[in-house]
């Protein structure tokens, strides 16, 4: 975990079943370890930013991606975020289980993608 | 009265050759075959593009370290044995490679391999870089590999034993590669023993679990 400014935030995670969950994330705490730490079940397979089995959709706040290895500002800016290398940098409400939607995306922009996540 | 025998069942007619029954049987088990195809062509990616080809580099910047440039060229060589393993699984399925290697580079599963200090591959790093920092790339691709065959396992099992049988002799394999970087990054980064409780293969690249047929002269499975 990196020292930073700012936090601890509070990440709100939205399940597919309607659970909500939230969980404390230090500034420089990686968000799927936090939800993790909290005691949830998320999926990630990589976990260095790239294949997008953590794909969440950003609902409200700021991540800072630094981190991640495949990672673009076109997903920035349609709402996706890779939290297994993804700090918070505010409070967060997530969608968690976004990997085809984004794999979706990504192909539809013609953007780097595995296909079978 | 009758006997169910779901291995008997099925849909495709003598002498058609557009379906298989080593599919449909897989579908009639629940499989979804096309995403399983797609999955097993990001793996095939990562084993021959995300690590094959980034190893070799990783293993030629290990000089002067000898017991890890020769443990770097055992995975090096038996995760393109992997590739080689699992391709004709691919085919039979009803898949196909990309038409394109970049394509197929693109899609892998886990990242490039890259070697430490050649930001992303970039350019030449400008010295040579820390053992510890080789060796903590090669632990983290053999972890998303895990990740990855332990997928394939979960999805397959007691449904496709053939695609199971096959990811997991490599998963055997990912995880002794991890074991072996365990051990030696514990002992090069933190001075720690950490036993991997394996032995040097008998040859460079054996693939105890995953050799299927030998794909070069003098080496293993000859």
């Amino acid at each position: 975990m990196r020292e930073t400014e700012g936090g601890p935030y509070r990440v709100t995670f939205e399940f597919p079943d309607g659970e909500v969950r939230t969980v404390p994330a230090a500034g420089g705490e990686y968000v799927l370890a936090a939800g993790r730490r909290g005691g949830l079940e998320l999926p990630s397979r990589c976990e260095v930013g790239w294949d997008m089995a953590c794909a969440v959709r950003v609902l409200a706040g700021e991540l800072d991606h630094s981190d991640a290895r495949r990672y673009y500002d076109a997903d920035r800016k349609a709402g996706f975020a890779l939290i297994c290398r993804a700090r918070p940098l505010s409070d967060l409400r997530l969608r968690t289980h976004q990997a085809r939607a984004m794999r979706d995306f990504r192909l539809a922009h013609h953007l780097p993608a595995p296909r079978g996540v | 009265m009758t006997t169910a025998k779901p291995h008997a069942t099925g849909a495709v007619a003598p002498g058609d050759i557009e379906r298989k029954v080593g599919v449909e049987m897989l579908r009639q088990r629940g499989i979804n075959v096309e995403e399983l195809i797609e999955k097993l062509i990001d793996n095939a990616a990562a084993e021959f593009a995300s690590t094959y080809y980034y190893y070799s580099i990783l293993r030629m910047y290990l000089a002067g370290h000898e017991d890890y440039k020769e443990i770097c060229e055992d995975a090096r060589l038996e995760d393109r044995q992997h590739y080689e393993l699992i391709l004709p699984r691919i085919y039979e399925l009803g898949g196909s490679l990309p038409y394109s290697l970049h394509e197929f580079a693109d899609r892998a599963g886990c990242p490039a391999a890259y070697l430490p200090g050649t930001d992303n591959g970039q350019h030449p790093p400008a010295e040579p870089p820390p053992a510890a920092e080789i060796l903590t790339v090669l632990l983290e691709a053999e972890r998303c590999a895990i990740r990855s065959w332990q997928e394939i396992c979960d999805i397959t099992t007691g449904k496709d034993p053939r695609t199971y049988d096959l990811a997991a002799r490599i998963l055997n394999e990912e995880i002794e590669h991890e074991a072996w970087f365990v051990e030696l990054l514990a002992m090069e980064r933190d001075g720690k023993v950490k036993p991997s409780g394996h032995f040097r293969r008998g040859a460079p690249g054996e693939a105890p679990y995953s050799r299927n047929r030998a794909f070069h002269h003098g080496g293993a499975g000859n």
